[in-house]
């Protein structure tokens, strides 16, 4: 049982990463981005490729990044040649539609970083091992968490300083009024465009752990990201509040620890392997609906 | 130009679904001169293309033909966002003009930001803060000890209130207000009216209010515009102004548009 919590803690604040990301996008900017299916591998190929070529892991971990939040910003670039004139802010069609076309095309990016579908990273260098002989411990169970929440509470703070500055709050608003903010003279595409590069550059950062923790990349481990990503954000939500940014920031990561927990258990339940995507889309299903009907029975 | 002119706008037209069978003439022509310090009021039935010339000084709405100059300076192509840097608005949807999920500082904090680069710096500066709480006690609506709360919380008249502090605390060189009042109860409506005279008057903003309400349109400002069918069809000045009354407002509309003007909507205001 202990093994079930702590990876389920490892997974979920390698993954709450993403979940950051995604809770950026589909709530703060309100734009359901599908581009982080392939930019979470995104993250790992471009890691595994500066690893296996000798480079630091902190570099890799570093360019990993910084190339997710390219392919974001690619998103936000297409989003505006898609969307027509001035653009309605609750039109989802041409939003969607860009995520998708990037994800695609990050797909044949990935395989191509990769020279194949996926890279081995066991017998290289990663940032757990080298944290871990600084401190001179073995980098498994609670140190590998202790040091992921260090890590974690590092990014969230740092987010959550960013989303109350000049800028951030400008973010924050192109999301939920985004007409207002043009009239005080904000121009809200470039606003969104850096938001989407933000979210995906923290999409690819989680790739980047998720490859060296697990020791390879794969051209497969995008898939349902997105899911996950609402998984997290929702569960967090339903669970921990959304009292504040700084607080409903912690909900999300919470969630996604949550949600990892709920995959383990499933496993350990006996669900197959392959039938987890259909756990995991059932699970956001439930998640979603929850708060209707919790509405529901209060006015019975 | 020799004259200082605070809005100039020369033959604006806007066709929307040109050459279908759709096609609306929304704006047919409209030359207009404000003055620096004017308060004009424009009025007109339905459809007579007064917001569509609100949209097309403010960048909302493309022109089709026409160009509009602010200060002198040429307009007509920037975007929406650029005018905004010395453009202020308020809209008629009281949840138009503030960010529902975010503070009351928040949002003002934004507003203060018109027309400059925003970067790293504390989105909502303590300095600010004096500012903002002076501010928001003379709209005297409670709102300078509700900082921290969000915008969702309040009526739609302390929205609209906080919608009209926002579109003037960076003091813009042009004030839109688009029917700012037509969505509220007549009681609030009446406040916030006192409230928009009030910060114009104190800040010497010029303004171009569009209205339904005719009572309105006399009480408020020194000039009233009259639009029918995309065109200006009656422009009074201050001194005549004065002496116009609702009567006589609909008596001039009949001669100038020789048709009958739809007063139920604006006279029942």
């Amino acid at each position: 049982m202990q093994s079930v919590v702590t990876s389920a803690l490892e997974q979920g604040l390698l993954y709450g990463f993403m979940v950051l990301g995604v809770f950026l996008t589909f709530r703060v900017l309100d734009f359901p981005d599908l581009t982080v299916d392939g930019s979470l591998p995104l993250g790992a190929a471009v890691t595994a490729l500066i690893i296996t070529s000798g480079y630091s892991p902190w570099l890799a971990t570093i360019a990993g990044t910084a190339v997710g939040l390219i392919a974001g910003l690619v998103t936000g670039g297409l989003h505006l040649l898609l969307k027509s004139g001035d653009g309605n802010s609750t039109n989802y069609g041409p939003k969607l539609l860009a995520g998708i076309l990037v994800m695609t095309a990050l797909y044949t990016t990935n395989l191509r970083i990769m020279s194949g579908s996926n890279v081995p990273l066991l017998r290289e260098p990663n940032v757990f091992d080298q944290v871990g002989g600084w401190l001179s411990v073995h980098m498994i169970g609670w140190w590998l968490i202790l040091v992921l929440v260090i890590f974690m509470l590092i990014v969230k703070y740092v987010l959550d300083w960013f989303l109350h500055t000049e800028l951030g709050l400008a973010l924050q608003a192109t999301g939920d009024n985004e007409q207002m903010l043009r009239s005080l003279g904000v121009n809200t595409n470039v606003v969104r465009v850096l938001g989407l590069g933000l979210a995906n550059a923290l999409v690819a950062l989680s790739g980047s752990l998720v490859a060296q923790y697990q020791g390879f990349a794969d051209v497969g481990m995008g898939i349902g990201t997105i899911v996950a990503g609402l998984a997290g954000v929702i569960i967090g939500e339903v669970l921990f509040g959304t009292r504040s940014i700084s607080w409903v920031l912690f909900s999300v990561i919470g969630g996604s620890i949550v949600f990892r927990l709920l995959i383990s258990i499933s496993l350990r339940l006996g669900i197959a392997p392959t039938d987890l995507k259909l756990f995991t889309a059932l699970l956001v299903v439930l998640a979603l609906s929850l708060p209707t009907v919790r509405r529901k029975v209060i006015r019975m | 130009m020799s004259t200082p002119t605070a809005l100039l706008a020369q033959g604006l037209t806007k066709v929307f679904f040109p050459h279908t069978i759709n096609e609306v003439v929304a704006l047919n022509g409209i030359s207009l001169r404000v003055d620096p310090g004017d308060f004009i009021t424009i009025i007109g039935s339905n459809g007579s293309g007064k917001s569509t010339l609100l949209n097309a000084i403010a960048g909302t709405v493309s022109v089709t033909a026409g160009t509009v100059w602010l200060e002198g300076k040429d307009i007509t192509k920037l975007a929406e966002h650029a005018r905004a840097r010395s453009i202020g608005r308020v809209f008629q949807d009281p949840r138009a003009g503030t960010a529902p999920s975010m503070s009351i500082q928040e949002n003002l904090a934004m507003a203060y930001l018109r027309g400059r680069r925003r970067g790293l710096r504390p989105g909502v500066p303590a300095r600010l803060k004096r500012q903002m709480k002076e501010q928001l006690a003379e709209l005297d609506m409670g709102l300078e000890t509700r900082l921290t709360a969000h915008v969702n919380k309040l009526s739609g008249g302390q929205r609209q209130a906080m919608s009209l502090l926002m579109a003037t605390v960076a003091e813009p060189r042009l004030l839109l207000l688009d029917e700012h009042t037509a969505a509220l109860d007549p009681k609030v409506a009446a406040t916030i009216m006192d409230l928009t005279g009030k910060i114009v008057q104190e800040r010497g903003l010029t303004t171009l209010m569009v209205t339904h309400n005719m009572e309105i349109a006399l009480q408020w400002g020194n000039r009233l515009i009259m639009m029918h069918a995309g065109r200006i069809i009656l422009d009074v000045a201050s001194a005549q102004k004065e002496t116009l009354t609702i009567p006589g407002l609909i008596r001039k509309f009949h001669e100038v548009s020789g048709e009958t003007l739809a007063v139920d909507r604006m006279l029942l205001e």
